[in-house]
């Protein structure tokens, strides 16, 4: 452990600390302005924004570049330093476009944030003078570049050296005409493209998917998990009046860090899909939720479902639900081979699903399209399948064709086609609950934009289900279903009061 | 061109003859490098740092001193010759490797055997590309004679040279930006920490030196460390390569012990200055270090001391003689295009900041400057200087804010000045910049 | 994950300079590091590296080609695009300035009939500015090939035109005349 000084406060910090590191903690979380220091990227020392002065060392310093040592007196405030980050924020500004009123990083900007604190002055350098470069440069699929806005920091071409190890982009000539791009003929093209732009501090990389969508400080924030996959990365949905806006990673060390893969950041889009289904629908009809009950009690439902089946893209407690609703009656986890796809060396995990853990936890059997089939045949009686589209076997279509159904789902899909009555049921994004990533760990996603149409809730549909069936003990809230599945397996959380990271059974518990 | 007084470094320049390994080793070459085979890398070093020398490529930082910066017992040392020689006003290394490769490699070989460095690479700048081919003759003469190679004169040292060639950036003169070339990436300079000496090129502990401090070894191993101290001061010892440029009567690259006075050198080896030019300034040790006027700098001697009092900096020792005939605000324009297109760009005081004083000088001398643009200069140079990774930065600044502080009036001049109607220089209209 | 414009069509070293590719990529410690020489191959034949070189580069070097770009665009004397036959780069730092490199540049300007920075029509001259060639005290200098033209004058700039004109290069300055081997030039 090292003892140091940091503007007259005391502190102590494990050897080897950065002292930028040292210096965020000891100034309360408030870091010292930057640019080209991230946390999971190599040091570059760039910017020059982080000096500081350190006493006995004749000039001032970066901190992102020095190791703590015992002793040491540092002063991230002195007039000095003040009135070093004012002289350097002016020279990342000297030629940068102001098109703030045009661009999408306004609100989320280090060049807006960091002039508000230490800049604050009247332009000195001519708009004729001013070094002009690439504007609005499409170099990828996703991500678009404005090479004038760039304060060459280099974290993008640091991510894609470093972290994806895929080295498309480069920062071409010397001096001010220097210029990130990618080699000509070549794309940002890698499945973690858009995380160039979590990290780019101004708004050079933007999403083309946000471009121009919504100020962000209009956003509204729900955090949630990426339901792309078996890894579960962490998300923040961004969202305004019923609309979702853009997915960003949410940190989590031990899952996904600060990074999640472009094609879980598209996943959102599938939420205000065209094919969504919105109101129940009973004998080909639309109808109302009022008339469920009898509809589903018509089917021959009222002694219970003959056979129920889960799929991976439900939540942990409709999981429980469904198993609980099953009674006695076989309770298939869907289709083993359904949603597979190639694992990277990254985050993407081959398990296309987010909770595929979650059916073995409850010890829910998953099977191919010829067991499914089988048990399909074998039902006699009404047949339960909430969520996926297990229909889309074509075994499991023709077992299906004829037998009573009801469907709880979000699409207007091949098992919908087939159910006579189909549930509205709630995206990932528009409910609460909780899914157990690949590792066995459970974690939380909360709602963020009200449900499509009349979409209900699954868990209240399941409950509601379990009424027509005549039990007494459908639950009344989530949070009581939460409690009952707390016991069912046995675990010590408290699951209405998950840990922010979520956590393992009987692992750490954060 | 040269005076042989003194001849540790030049005793063989001027001559048809002197590359060759034959007349090299039959006066006296090579000699040193078997001494030096014999003595331990450690006395080797010692003697290096008691002789005093010091950095010769502009930082004059005391060569055997950096050596010691190794850490004990390295398996893999890397050595750089810096012959990127891109300094303006500079052109003695060019004039060392030209003349007498031979003593430059020696002088490598033997510094490569003081820090136990298996590989070295002697950097030529591209712009030098006679000497690429000059060089690589010199090896490859001296792996025939057996001085390099695998275990060299019996001694069980291996050491391989590669000659590399640069492709045009002054910035690999800058000793991390070299490394750097040579890694495969940008020239561009690498922060410190860590230090070269102890992780440079792949990582591993590198010394950089420059050609003139290289060459300099032969002699003080053959001479000894007291010997090379009676040639300077007690703080610059030795002597030092003077590349001389301007309108004086005998430019050209002089070898003179540390501590000569400059009216001396001035008169006596350049000859004063052309029929019908005047003295106006002096800009000593290459473009990097503050002007001084004539008569300031007739009271210097030409030692570091000397001239860090003075206000100024030996430098890399290349004397720009300004006549009384030079606009200086129109040589200021040229010294910042210079470090405009120079910078490397990454960090970013010097990358905007080169750009911007470039801008506002050129502003000022089409006549559309205000007094407001000369208080920016100075506000600029402060928005760079001490501030960046490499000192490319403060080379802009030093000349930048002593032409304003010693040549004042010069710059006010354009500002009273309404645009005039002749070009203020001899430059054609139109012209690139 | 990039995938390259061009595959390796119309791209071909001589096998002198596929040897020299070869050879400096046994000699440098590791292949990246062969980079610099390697481009000075392809420049040494070809005069410019073409996307197709910028191919063989990364084929040969395991580097990306974003890195071999950035490479080339860093260093003045790397091209990509063809050059003229002879491009006459003309010194204009400050000593050189100081005894007159601009009347030079004038005078190769009024010969040629084109400006700094530009090339004849029929692609045979290029004129160009440089920062410093380390020639400062026998300036007025200009670089052609690998040697450097020195105390220049408007009468020498012309005899050098009148012979390159003629397509021979005359000796140049730092072309010394010289006893024994070990000056190729």
């Amino acid at each position: 452990m090292a003892k140091l000084t940091i503007d007259g406060k005391e502190i102590e910090v494990p050897d080897g600390t950065s002292l930028f590191d040292a210096c965020r903690d000891a100034r309360g979380g408030e870091a010292l302005p930057h640019f080209c220091y991230h946390p999971d990227l190599s040091v570059a020392g760039v910017c020059r924004l982080c000096q500081v002065e350190v006493e006995g060392m004749p000039k001032l310093t970066i901190a992102c570049n020095t190791t703590v040592r015992e002793g040491m007196v540092v002063h991230t405030r002195s007039e000095k330093v003040t009135r070093a980050s004012t002289q350097i924020l002016e020279m990342h500004l000297i030629n940068h476009p102001v098109d703030c009123p045009i661009c999408d990083q306004a609100g989320e900007c280090g060049l807006q944030d960091q002039y508000m604190k230490y800049g604050l002055y009247d332009a000195e350098v001519e708009m004729d003078d001013k070094v002009n470069k690439g504007k609005a440069e499409v170099i990828g699929p996703y991500v678009i570049l404005d090479q004038e806005r760039c304060v060459l920091c280099s974290r993008c071409v640091r991510f894609c050296n470093e972290i994806t190890g895929t080295g498309e982009l480069g920062i071409f000539n010397r001096g001010d005409r220097a210029e990130i791009g990618t080699a000509p003929g070549t794309e940002l093209d890698n499945n973690y493209s858009m995380n160039t732009v979590d990290i780019c501090p101004v708004g050079a990389l933007t999403s083309r998917d946000f471009r121009f969508q919504k100020r962000v400080w209009m956003l509204k924030a729900a955090s949630s998990v990426c339901p792309g996959c078996a890894t579960g990365c962490n998300v923040r949905i961004d969202h305004e009046a019923g609309k979702i806006y853009r997915l960003k990673p949410r940190y989590n060390p031990e899952v996904n860090g600060r990074w999640m893969c472009d094609k879980g950041r598209m996943t959102y889009k599938t939420v205000h899909a065209d094919n969504r289904l919105g109101d129940p629908v009973a004998g080909g009809q639309p109808g109302t939720w009022a008339a469920v009950p009898g509809a589903v009690a018509d089917l021959g439902a009222r002694e219970g479902f003959a056979l129920v089946v889960a799929s991976p893209q439900q939540s942990l407690e409709e999981m429980y639900l469904l198993k609980a609703l099953a009674a006695g009656s076989p309770v298939s986890g869907g289709l083993s081979d359904a949603d597979r796809g190639e694992k990277d060396a990254l985050l993407l995990d081959g398990d296309r699903t987010p909770n595929r853990r979650g059916l073995a936890l409850l010890d829910i059997a998953q099977g191919d399209g010829t067991a499914l089939a089988a048990l399909i045949n074998r039902a006699t009686g009404t047949i339960l399948i909430h969520g996926g589209d297990p229909a889309a076997d074509p075994e499991v279509a023709a077992a299906l064709d004829g037998k009573a159904l009801v469907y709880i789902g979000t699409f207007d899909n091949a098992t919908a086609a087939l159910a006579r009555v189909v549930l509205p049921g709630a995206m990932w994004a528009e409910k609460a609950g909780i899914f157990v990533n690949r590792d066995g760990r459970l974690q939380e996603f909360k709602q963020s934009v009200a449900r499509h149409g009349n979409a209900r809730e699954d868990w209240r549909i399941l409950a509601e289900l379990m009424a027509v069936c005549g039990r007494e003990d459908a639950p009344g809230t989530l949070k009581a279903v939460r409690s009952e599945l707390a016991v069912a397996l046995g675990l010590e959380t408290d699951l209405n009061r998950m840990p922010e990271r979520g956590f393992v059974p009987g692992g750490d518990v954060r | 061109m040269t005076r042989s007084d003194y001849n540790i470094l030049s005793s063989r320049f001027g001559r048809s003859d002197g590359h060759l390994l034959s007349v090299y080793q039959a006066e006296g070459g090579y000699k040193a490098l078997r001494m030096a085979l014999t003595m331990k890398p450690e006395e080797i070093r010692d003697v290096v740092k008691e002789s005093g020398l010091r950095g010769r490529g502009g930082a004059g930082f005391p060569t055997g001193v950096k050596w010691g910066f190794v850490p004990q017992g390295s398996e893999e040392v890397y050595f750089f010759v810096n012959a990127d020689e891109s300094e303006p006003g500079t052109f003695k290394d060019r004039f060392c490797l030209d003349y007498d490769p031979h003593q430059t490699l020696e002088g490598t070989i033997i510094s490569c055997f003081a820090v136990q460095a298996k590989l070295a690479f002697i950097y030529i700048r591209g712009e030098f590309g006679w000497l690429v081919d000059r060089c690589q003759a010199a090896v490859d003469e001296a792996y025939a004679a057996g001085f390099l190679g695998k275990n060299i004169l019996g001694s069980g040292f291996d050491l391989d040279v590669i000659v590399h060639k640069g492709a045009g950036a002054y910035i690999c003169g800058e000793e991390t930006g070299l490394i750097n070339s040579v890694v495969g990436v940008k020239g561009q300079p690498s922060i410190k920490p860590p230090f070269p000496a102890v992780s440079g090129f792949l990582g591993k502990p590198t010394i950089v030196n420059n050609v003139e401090s290289v060459a300099s070894v032969p002699w003080i191993i053959n001479n000894g460390a007291e010997a090379y101290r009676k040639f300077g001061t007690e703080k610059s010892c030795g002597t030092k390569l003077w590349s001389v440029s301007g309108p004086v009567k005998n430019p050209g690259v002089y070898e003179v012990p540390l501590g000569i006075p400059f009216q001396e050198f001035f008169h006596e080896y350049l000859g004063g200055m052309v029929e019908g030019e005047e003295l106006k300034a002096v800009i000593v040790g290459g473009s990097s270090v503050p002007v001084l006027p004539a008569a300031e700098i007739m009271s210097c001697n030409l030692d570091y001391e000397s001239l860090q009092n003075a206000g100024t900096m030996l430098g890399s020792g290349g004397m720009i003689i300004i006549p009384k005939s030079s606009d200086m605000v129109e040589l200021i324009q040229v010294l910042m295009h210079f470090y405009f297109d120079e910078s490397c760009g990454q960090c970013t005081p010097c990358r905007e900041g080169t750009g911007w004083l470039h801008k506002i000088v050129k502003k000022l001398r089409r006549g559309e400057g205000t007094a407001d643009d000369i208080e920016l200069l100075g506000h600029v140079c402060n928005g760079m200087a001490g501030l960046t990774i490499c000192p490319l930065s403060d080379a802009a600044v030093m000349p930048m804010r002593s032409f304003i502080d010693k040549f004042r009036p010069e710059f006010e001049a354009l500002i009273q000045e309404t645009a005039p109607a002749e070009p203020v220089s001899r430059w054609p209209r139109g012209e690139q910049e | 994950m990039s995938k390259p414009v061009n595959e390796q069509n119309g791209f071909a070293l001589s096998p002198e300079g596929a040897a020299r590719v070869d050879k400096l990529i046994a000699q440098y410690p590791t292949k990246a590091s062969a980079l610099m020489p390697c481009i000075w191959v392809i420049m040494d034949e070809h005069g410019f590296v073409s996307e197709d070189g910028i191919t063989y580069l990364t084929g040969k070097l395991d580097v990306t080609r974003a890195r071999v770009h950035e490479v080339l665009s860093f260093y003045t004397m790397f091209r990509t695009e063809p050059q003229a036959e002879y491009t006459l780069q003309v010194c204009h730092n400050i000593s050189c300035h100081i005894m007159g490199a601009r009347p030079i540049i004038a005078h190769l300007e009024k010969r040629l009939g084109v400006r700094l920075g530009e090339t004849t029509p029929d692609g045979k001259f290029a004129i160009e500015g440089v920062e410093c060639l380390g020639a400062c005290g026998l300036g007025p200098c200009l670089q052609l090939g690998k040697h450097l033209y020195e105390h220049l004058t408007p009468a020498r700039i012309d005899e050098l035109l009148e012979s390159l004109r003629k397509g021979v290069v005359p000796r140049a300055d730092t072309d010394r005349e010289l006893q024994g081997k070990g000056e190729a030039s």
